[in-house]
């Protein structure tokens, strides 16, 4: 019961039609009483009532001032050990603002120096791995002691909260997925079967999206041992499930699965003389029934088609030069004049994303196969080791002479956060951009303006003060000056993130 | 004494704040220069002429060539902030031309001014006149108090449960009939009390109760004492004038704390501006109240958690708050001033103005809770805070749940925090709008 109680009556029904007590009375203190009492015996009852409003509005003004406090207060943060980053306030725009792969380098660079964030960017960060998973785990790397306990206040901050010292199996509990993934992955890397048994403990109990992902989880690791596990998930309910399983299975060269796969592509596939010469002939599977997964609707392979690219694609690569004696490059060409050529090229694609083989990779990456759908050369370039893509690169350098476009589109997918370019490469490119730049504005050159940005974000360290100032040309729209800017910008961030003394 | 983020605090929104950001950097500055009075430089626009930047420390005031209209302009900001990240970049030598002017023209400004108050202080233009139109003023503010009461006891008569949209339409009228009596602070009232309606009754009873209380004031003026009559004056909507105030409020030297700055858009192209002060010897609390239109900017610029060393000049009132500032001369980083009873100092003065709309409140070692909304514990009180979560956040980050010294608004019901420090003698941790 509020002070304001026993006016509210008269107030809300008017003082012309109020038929109860008169002057009310309250539970007020005496004082507060005597004055309310006092405006009360007003004549007028509408005046009066208002007296008594003005003695409360006032009276509560004055005493009016928060709550009693009498639960223990929360504990603040302990102090932490590790030194704080400094908060320069061009790595605040890079962690704020910048290209999320720059992002990613720049706590890794950090977590590396064991150093963590500066405090006043705690809650920026924990929003970054909010949005994105595939940053939580950098940014986990250096809360520290303040940001774990920052994170603990906040549900959707939880995930990064005390993720170093959270007992395991509480967290393999009550954990969200991703941490539960996490955890199995870590697992797998010191004690294979109690990976693999914590997992198939539970797998009855889970729902199909969960079971496909922590399935996933066995690829660490992945041997011989796993594959009763796996041929037993073949008859999961949930497709994606199967899919996970036979994924693994087929990077398991000994495998039962690897061998069914063998057994039924093997006689599809004939040696036939024709007139002087052998050649490898290939015909589809006449009858297969129901398929798994069914052939899509719009399906642009025909029936038969369809057969054989889901029996293909479950042949581990390595199988087919073994069988026929060709190098990936001759069976891609091979395939190509065959009637079945967009049924291979996939299946071979699906199969070298399921279980790289480099020499497959060397092949598409040379001649991307017109079967195989859009050029996806930079993600097969993203399979190879740093080294390989490299040369890759260099190679398209050297062709073209300056920036061929294609190169533009595969360097950011092909070289995933947090690596960057070797110092050669980084030096050719950096000199091919200036170049390109002082020959002649970009307003017009969509796939450079496209990739500078990416290019800062990838060059070596040491390669990053040529882009530092970028020659400019006096009738750039606002939005060029604006790109080159940027660019210069991540430069100069990046440049001190490495040598955070000299620049 | 400024800090990266007191700078930030300067800027008029967000965007200006973002924008001075991305502009420091030493490319975009080919002239940077600066001395004890000011700092100056050449900031490459989009144009081929680039733009000239000054700002006067004593204000820090800021000038620029650019055509913004945001003031003071992303171009001052950033020049500011590359003084406090590294001032050693700027070279010192004397001032160019453009500079030495500007701040010539400044000195010239304030001296006139001064004068001219000194003349409106001596010398009224026609004080017979002056006089009439004043008694002609009151008159029709009485008579319209005589209606607003008429008005208030019939929507009592009626009861407030009756009210319906086309009788909260009434009240808008009223609203405007007090606005053409020239009493636009009392229209302003009628309008709270109406935006309140359909909430808890309460709230528009203790509003309407406050009118009542305020024509009751109005009808018996001549029988007030003087300092209750000025009150009554700044509760119309009538404030006196600067140079009445110059020349006859209550001056009060000390060296003030400058508790708060907050700066809000009040109406579109208005923008309200209150400085919070505290004497350290008097102990005395100030409001330094201005507004500024149309994104001019106010001529003099505060920078929270600084001590400076000015007279203020006091708007007669019972409960002596807002102030005017002649000459203030920083003198460093400010060490708090004592505890005190906040909730005593705020009674006190409710109880000699009850119309005071925000009282300063000096916060001190408060931790800060999150329990149905966030929460300012300290002294086993806990005020409910007017803070906006990601600012809240921002402050536990930064301080790690220790014990802060809050110093912001009072409103009557929530504290909304403007200035934090983490420990007394330092500058300040955050302050409200500098992100």
């Amino acid at each position: 019961m509020s002070a304001w109680s026993p006016l509210l009556p008269a107030a809300l029904v008017g003082t012309d039609r109020h038929t109860g007590v008169w002057p009310p009375m309250g539970g007020w203190p005496p004082d507060v009483a005597a004055l309310v009492h006092e405006a009360t015996s007003a004549p007028a009852r509408a005046e009066a009532l208002l007296r008594a409003a003005a003695v409360l509005a006032v009276t509560q003004a004055a005493s009016e001032f928060g709550q009693r406090w009498t639960t223990a207060l929360p504990a603040p943060a302990t102090p932490d050990a590790h030194p704080a980053a400094p908060a320069d306030a061009l790595l605040g725009w890079l962690l704020h603002e910048g290209p999320p792969r720059v992002q990613h380098e720049l706590l890794a660079v950090w977590a590396a120096r064991g150093q963590r964030l500066p405090e006043a960017w705690l809650p920026a960060a924990l929003e970054l791995g909010r949005r994105s998973i595939a940053l939580r785990a950098p940014v986990a790397a250096v809360l520290g002691t303040r940001g774990h306990w920052l994170a603990a206040k906040r549900d959707d901050w939880r995930w990064a909260a005390g993720s170093e010292q959270a007992d395991d199996e509480a967290r393999w509990a009550e954990g969200t997925l991703e941490q539960r993934s996490a955890l199995l992955r870590r697992e797998r890397g010191s004690a294979l079967a109690a990976g693999r048994e914590r997992l198939a403990a539970v797998l009855p109990e889970l729902p199909a999206n969960e079971r496909a992902e922590l399935v996933g989880a066995l690829a660490t690791g992945l041997g011989d041992e796993d594959e009763p596990l796996l041929e037993s998930l073949l008859q999961d309910r949930s497709r994606e499930v199967r899919q996970a399983a036979a994924t693994l299975l087929q990077r398991l060269p000994a495998s039962a699965f690897v061998a069914r796969a063998v057994a039924r592509i093997e006689p599809l596939l004939r040696h036939e003389r024709v007139l002087l010469r052998k050649r490898w002939l290939i015909e589809p599977p006449a009858e297969v029934g129901t398929t798994d997964p069914p052939r899509p609707k719009h399906e642009a392979l025909g029936e038969r088609a369809w057969w054989l690219y889901l029996v293909a694609r479950q042949v581990p690569l390595a199988w087919w030069p073994r069988h026929t004696g060709l190098e990936p490059g001759e069976l891609l060409a091979w395939a190509a004049d065959t009637d079945w050529a967009e049924a291979l090229h996939r299946a071979w694609r699906d199969a070298l994303f399921t279980a790289p083989e480099p020499a497959w990779s060397a092949a598409f990456l040379r001649h991307w196969p017109r079967g195989a759908g859009p050029d996806g050369r930079a993600s097969v370039l993203a399979l190879l080791p740093l080294a390989e893509r490299e040369a890759h690169w260099l190679r398209l350098l050297d062709h073209d002479g300056e920036l061929p476009d294609a190169l533009l589109a595969q360097l950011g997918p092909g070289c995933p956060p947090p690596q960057h370019l070797s110092l050669p490469l980084s030096q050719r490119l950096a000199a091919a951009v200036r170049q390109r730049l002082a020959s002649g504005s970009v307003t017009l050159q969509w796939p450079l303006r496209e990739a500078l940005p990416d290019i800062a974000s990838l060059l070596h360290p040491q390669a990053l003060p040529a882009l530092r100032e970028l020659p400019s040309h006096p009738d750039d729209p606002p939005a060029v000056g604006a790109l080159l800017h940027n660019v210069q910008r991540i430069a100069t961030a990046r440049a001190r993130l490495h040598a955070p003394d000299s620049v | 004494m400024l800090t990266t983020d007191s700078v930030l605090a300067l800027a008029p929104d967000d965007a200006s704040a973002k924008a001075a950001r991305g502009l420091v950097s030493a490319s975009k500055w080919p002239l940077r220069g600066a001395d004890e009075r000011a700092v100056w430089g050449e900031c490459q626009g989009s144009g081929n002429k680039p733009y000239q930047t000054q700002v006067d420390l004593a204000g820090p005031a800021f000038r620029c060539s650019c055509p913004s209209r945001k003031f003071p302009c992303k171009h001052g900001l950033a020049l500011l902030l590359m003084k406090v990240s590294d001032g050693a970049a700027f070279s010192g030598g004397p001032p160019p031309a453009w500079v030495v002017e500007w701040l010539a023209s400044r000195a010239e400004k304030a001296h006139k001014q001064e004068a001219r108050a000194a003349a409106a202080a001596e010398a009224p233009a026609d004080p017979e006149a002056a006089a009439r139109r004043e008694a002609q003023r009151w008159q029709r503010i009485e008579a319209a108090g005589t209606d607003l009461a008429r008005w208030l006891a019939d929507q009592l008569s009626q009861g407030l449960g009756a009210l319906n949209p086309a009788a909260v339409a009434a009240w808008q009228t009223t609203a405007a009939r007090l606005v053409d009596a020239q009493a636009p602070g009392l229209a302003q009232r009628v309008r709270e009390a109406a935006a309140h309606i359909g909430a808890a009754p309460e709230h528009t009873l203790a509003r309407l109760g406050l009118l009542q209380l305020a024509c009751e004031g109005l009808a018996r003026r001549q029988a007030l004492p003087a300092a209750e009559q000025a009150d009554l004056r700044t509760l119309l909507g009538w404030p006196l004038d600067r140079a009445d105030v110059l020349a006859h409020g209550t001056r009060q030297a000390d060296r003030w704390c400058v508790l708060a700055v907050a700066q809000d858009e009040r109406e579109p192209k208005l923008t309200e501006r209150r400085v919070w002060l505290h004497g350290h010897t008097s102990g005395r609390r100030a409001l330094l109240l201005e507004h500024a239109f149309a994104g001019k900017g106010f001529e003099q610029g505060w920078v929270a958690g600084v001590d400076v060393d000015a007279t203020l000049v006091f708007y007669p009132s019972a409960a002596p708050l807002r102030a005017l500032c002649e000459a203030a001369v920083v003198v460093g980083v400010t060490s708090l001033p004592c505890l005190q009873d906040e909730w005593q100092l705020m009674a006190t003065r409710v109880a000699a103005n009850p119309f005071v709309p925000l009282h300063p409140v000096l916060w001190r070692d408060a931790v800060l809770v999150q329990a149905g909304g966030w929460q300012a514990v300290a002294g086993g009180r806990a005020l409910p805070l007017a803070m906006h979560d990601d600012d809240a956040w921002a402050l536990q980050a930064r301080h790690g749940g220790q014990p802060l010294q809050l110093a912001g608004e009072w409103d009557g019901r929530r504290f909304a925090p403007l200035t934090a420090w983490g420990v007394p003698g330092l500058p300040p941790l955050w302050q409200r709008g500098a992100a």
